[in-house]
């Protein structure tokens, strides 16, 4: 069994009818770093609540199936618990930040403080995501001071800073600019080095197709997909979903350039090149 | 909406959360009734609004730590009429759940409520520390005519007062049930604390 | 960013007190100018508290916050020299008003105690910073769930203010009137305090996300980041405060009816 674990899962907010989440299962292992990808409406939000236990313990409403985070049901355990296993960041910096700290040093701690942790313990950590974030130079100032991306940072860093195994980031870029954007992959590059296992719902799926491991595909609240990121965006059907591949898939698929092996098209630039110098040596030969 | 207990202690992050908005919200409508010179106060919206969305507890908390904090940052004597403020929220919280926000005219009822409410209060406070004034001239005027009328000092105090509070309190409900009435429905849910999950 | 805050960082002996002194005297001071309703007594109190803000540095900054209550202590003036019911012994006419003595003289313990119990208050807020104060009272048993909301809302206060301005600027682009009779002044307050109020219950609801994610809730015992400072004759300072309120209230008791 992985190190996440859904079975079945179902999930309607109060007072609604629809199912949000309909019927999911699928597991995660260690260190893998899994793009969650799909329309507006397709339930990616309310899965990444679900993994940290917002759903159903914030939300209440109805709730079916299971979901285990190191074998651990959250269904029956106290976000409190469960936030020292799974970290989440959204996309709003601004909401993420506490509001009651003056310092980014102090932001960090806030985490800290709450799972009661000694002195020694927390200036260490924090000295550690404050590196890991790349943000050490700006520990003194104040959170709402920051740009974008820094807040960004910050959140991330608070939220590693609790040490969890699962960092779960729900389309962490969206309302940053360029560089900010940028900011943030460069770190997620770094923690995936530290063997976190990340889930990352995101809508700039040029960017995730190189990173991710694995893809997580959602419609209308249920799983259509979950394999390699080249064999979901080979899918003939991904406009019928509303999405599109990535701009190199496109490209490849109007060009007939694909994998020898197993057929699929290429979703980074460095497979293209691979693919193309493949081609090239076969026509020069 | 689920039917918990009103007074349940078991307060939600979301609803704690909601305390500094409330306060925010009371603070900015303080400064628009000022911006745009109505004869009204309007500082209590927030307060109002917290106790319709999460009840009297929260409500009456938001009223208390408004004033507080209004205390140790701008005007000391505000935080006198902590009691007051946290009265208002406690009052609205009640008449709310027990069903008086069904339209403008039971709203105008707990605006009514609120404001005799807090005149009562006040009064006593207003005795104790400043003799019975308020510091706000149309009633502190009133006050006057009552007193050299030979009306009671209490009395006069509480005419103070009510010429003051209910105004305000009446148009303050009507403002808020106004704007509770125009938000999504989907905000209500996450403020009140129901331990309620339904097993699919 | 700046928040709201009274407190001026300076090295005195009021700054190297600990917090819940400084609340305690407050607290005492306040009460004992109620509990003796004599002027001299009161007068007294108000000088100490003067002279304490004087030794703390912070004697200026108290001006503009005392000269917030000046209508109310003018009022108190007017209305008690005036109108006072116990009012006998004439004073002084200004054309057909008349004021008298006891009014006055009542007009001046009232005004004396409203300003010692701005300049106590003066005394908390303009020498301790409010993080100190609130981690302080957590540690002496206050809910850090409150303490939260305390410290939060000192910061979220300026932000909203600044986000008042981009409403209004915006509104007023519309074509929105802030000017004019009472009705159109009324109608405007709508479009004005709506968004607002919109955009904070957002931020609410997403802040108590991100409160919970990182363990808001959980029931640990909490731990400090900080370090407390070391006060020293703090209990010393204490017990002195509490028995001048113990002593104020004997006062009171033996002279009862006298």
């Amino acid at each position: 069994m992985g190190i996440i674990s859904v079975e079945n899962l179902k999930y309607k907010y109060p007072d609604t009818d629809k199912l949000v989440l309909n019927d999911l299962s699928f597991d995660v292992e260690q260190g893998e770093y899994i793009g969650l990808i799909g329309k507006n409406t397709a339930g990616k939000s309310t899965l990444c609540f679900a993994l940290a236990g917002l759903v159903p313990h914030f939300f209440n409403g109805a709730y079916g199936g299971k979901v285990l985070i190191n074998e651990l049901e959250v269904r029956q355990h106290e976000i409190g618990e469960i936030s020292s296993h799974v970290g989440l960041v959204f996309e709003n910096p601004f909401s993420q930040m506490t509001g009651s700290k003056y310092t980014v040093y102090e932001e960090i701690a806030f985490g800290l403080e709450n799972m009661g942790l000694d002195r020694e313990t927390m200036i260490h950590r924090i000295d550690e995501s404050l590196e890991l974030l790349d943000i050490t130079g700006i520990q003194d100032k104040n959170p709402f001071d920051l740009s974008g991306g820094q807040m960004q940072r910050v959140a991330i860093a608070s939220v590693i800073a609790m040490k969890p195994d699962i960092l779960i980031l729900d389309e962490p870029t969206s309302q940053l600019d360029p560089q900010g954007t940028d900011e943030v992959f460069k770190v997620i590059e770094n923690l995936r080095k530290e063997g976190i296992t990340i889930i990352m719902a995101e809508h700039k799926i040029d960017k995730m197709a190189g990173y991710a491991d694995k893809i997580l595909f959602m419609h209308d609240g249920k799983l259509i997909d979950y394999s390699s990121p080249g064999e979901v965006f080979s899918r003939d059907d991904l406009e019928d979903y509303g999405m599109t591949a990535p701009a190199v898939t496109r490209i490849s698929k109007s060009l007939g350039i694909q994998n020898k092996q197993n057929g699929l098209y290429p979703v980074t630039l460095k497979e293209l090149s691979r693919e193309i110098g493949d081609t090239y040596e076969l026509h020069r030969n | 909406m689920s039917k918990t207990s009103m007074w349940s202690f078991k307060l939600s992050t979301a609803a704690i959360a909601l305390i500094p908005a409330a306060i925010g919200i009371n603070y900015l409508g303080k400064l628009f009734a000022g911006l745009l010179k109505l004869p009204l106060w309007l500082d209590s919206i927030g307060t109002v609004l917290a106790s319709m969305l999460a009840g009297p507890i929260i409500g009456a908390l938001s009223g208390i730590i408004n004033n507080i904090i209004y205390g140790i940052t701008v005007d000391p004597i505000s935080t006198v009429y902590a009691i007051t403020s946290g009265a208002i929220g406690l009052i609205v919280g009640v008449m709310a759940y027990k069903g008086w926000l069904k339209n403008v005219k039971t709203a105008i009822v707990i605006g009514f409520v609120v404001g005799i409410a807090a005149a009562i209060i006040s009064t006593p406070l207003n005795i104790i520390f400043w003799g019975g004034q308020t510091g706000n001239v149309w009633g502190d005027a009133f006050y006057a005519f009552l007193v050299s009328n030979n009306v009671p000092v209490w009395l006069a105090s509480f005419g103070d007062s009510f010429v003051v509070d209910v105004p305000d309190k009446i148009a303050s409900v009507i403002i808020s049930y106004f704007i509770f009435k125009g938000l999504p429905k989907n905000f209500n849910t996450i403020f009140r604390s129901s331990d309620k999950i339904e097993q699919l | 960013m700046s928040t709201m805050t009274l407190y001026v960082d300076r090295n005195s002996i009021l700054h190297n007190t600990h917090p819940l002194t400084k609340l305690l005297y407050v607290m005492v001071s306040i009460a004992i100018t109620y509990i003796i309703p004599e002027v001299t007594f009161v007068f007294t109190v108000a000088m100490i508290t003067l002279i304490l803000l004087i030794l703390g540095k912070v004697f200026r900054k108290i001006v503009p916050i005392l000269g917030l209550s000046i209508i109310l202590i003018i009022s108190i003036i007017i209305v008690q020299g005036f109108f006072h019911p116990e009012n006998q012994t004439e004073l002084f006419s200004l054309g057909f008003l008349t004021f008298y003595q006891e009014g006055l003289s009542y007009a001046a313990l009232l005004t004396l105690r409203v300003m010692n119990m701005v300049m106590s208050f003066g005394i908390l807020i303009l020498t301790t910073r409010h993080d100190e104060l609130v981690e302080a009272l957590i540690k002496k048993g206050l809910s850090p769930k409150i303490g939260y909301v305390l410290l939060s809302v000192l910061q979220l206060i300026p932000q909203m203010r600044a986000t008042m301005g981009k409403i209004t600027d915006a509104q007023r682009s519309r074509g929105m009137e802030t000017e004019g009779n009472l009705l159109v002044r009324m109608k405007a307050f709508f479009p004005l305090i709506g968004p607002v109020v919109l955009n904070s219950l957002n931020v609410t609801r997403e802040r108590a996300i991100a409160l919970e994610v990182r363990g808001f809730n959980a029931n640990r015992q909490r731990s400090f980041l900080n370090v407390s400072k070391e006060y020293r004759y703090q209990k010393l300072v204490q017990i002195l405060l509490w028995t001048a309120l113990i002593a104020a209230i004997v006062w009171r008791i033996v002279t009862w009816g006298s």
